[in-house]
């Protein structure tokens, strides 16, 4: 196929609302992700830490934006998307429906979180579907930065045996498979554009994740599943678990407290 | 383990003479690196490059900054950008300055 827009729209509505549903995963998780790594703008264990963790919260409002505008080509309003939707919506991934309780939680979503959406990422755009290339080739700039100072961190505090070690431990296990699934859920709606070379198959994403994760993963007994269940809880509608984030990062992510103020 | 002193050199354009922009307070250089790009963003710079402070050897004096303890006091380092604080640079300042 044309991997333009009008290649797209000649494709099948199945194929074009699984890319759909895919783009707008992306969008919502990494605005989300922009969210959680905010809580953690103060209270940081280090000045640098603390400022380092805003640029990123930056970086994922700016990506989660470039996504939204990417939607509409498939017929979407990205303000409904960003400020109209309710909880029940989002198609974030499941594990940032809850903040991050501390700070080896949101060292665990940089790297397990953040590394597998830069991943995804790298199967579009090795999928080479056009109208995103060259937005997502920035994104991934600025993502070796995320991964650069995950690695650094989870590393600190998977050494030895202490508190930071459990908590990145249990912090891990609470994400690591969920977001596996919701990278490379391998439904049907997955598969379709793995098949017509939009993206990358599940398993070689999962492949390529657990190449790049294992070796941090493994110093708190961790690996990258290489298969998923989806169960009676997986929405196929929305590519994730069933459930929604909270209200309150809802709220936030809208802006609807200040709405009456809204400039655009 | 401790934090070290990292500084900041910066160019803006290829030819550009390499500029101290600030210094930080990491545990490695790996570490240091991503600060160093996330906290001294105000530029689209051409070229960053960080040095342990403890590997600037001074030359004509014994009391400037680069002859001081190159490891980390209290909660970190300061902008070398003087006063310029986050409201007065912009978007993505995120480095308060001053000392």
């Amino acid at each position: 196929m044309t991997k333009t827009i009008e290649g797209l729209t000649a494709e099948s509505t199945e194929v074009q609302a699984a890319f759909r549903r895919l783009l707008l995963g992306l969008a919502d998780t990494k605005r989300l992700l922009g969210i959680r790594y905010s809580d953690w703008l103060l209270g940081a264990p280090s000045i640098e830490g603390g400022i380092a963790t805003s640029s990123m919260a930056q970086d994922e409002w700016g990506h989660a934006r470039l996504l939204y505008a990417a939607l509409k080509d498939f017929g979407d309003d990205p303000l409904v998307l960003e400020h109209e939707r309710e909880a029940a919506e989002y198609a974030s991934w499941d594990p940032l429906d809850r903040p991050l309780p501390d700070w080896a939680h949101l060292i665990a979503g940089v790297v397990v979180v953040d590394g597998a959406l830069a991943l995804a990422l790298e199967g579009i755009l090795e999928g080479g579907y056009e109208p995103l290339g060259g937005r997502v080739g920035k994104m991934l700039g600025e993502e070796e930065f995320h991964q650069a100072l995950g690695a650094a961190w989870f590393q600190r505090l998977s050494a030895g045996e202490g508190e930071g070690h459990q908590r990145l431990q249990e912090a891990v296990e609470t994400m690591l498979a969920p977001t596996v699934r919701c990278m490379a859920p391998g439904d049907d709606a997955h598969e379709r554009l793995a098949d017509r070379g939009l993206i990358l198959p599940s398993s070689t994403l999962r492949y390529r994740l657990a190449e790049r994760l294992d070796p941090l993963l493994e110093r708190v007994g961790a690996q990258v599943p290489t298969e998923s269940t989806l169960d009676n809880d997986w929405d196929a509608r929305r590519g994730r678990g069933i459930g929604h984030p909270e209200e309150e990062a809802v709220v936030r992510a809208r802006g609807d407290q200040n709405r009456a103020l809204f400039v655009e | 383990m401790e934090e070290i002193v990292f500084d900041v050199f910066a160019r803006k354009n290829r030819g550009d003479p390499l500029s101290h922009v600030g210094y930080l307070s990491a545990l490695d250089a790996e570490l240091a690196r991503v600060y160093a790009w996330k906290t001294y963003d105000e530029e689209n710079w051409f070229e960053m490059c960080i040095v342990p402070r403890s590997q600037i050897i001074p030359v004509n004096r014994t009391d400037g900054p680069f002859a001081k303890a190159s490891v980390a006091e209290g909660s970190g380092g300061r902008s070398s950008s003087g006063s310029r604080t986050k409201a007065t640079r912009g978007r993505r300042g995120k480095r308060g300055g001053g000392s």
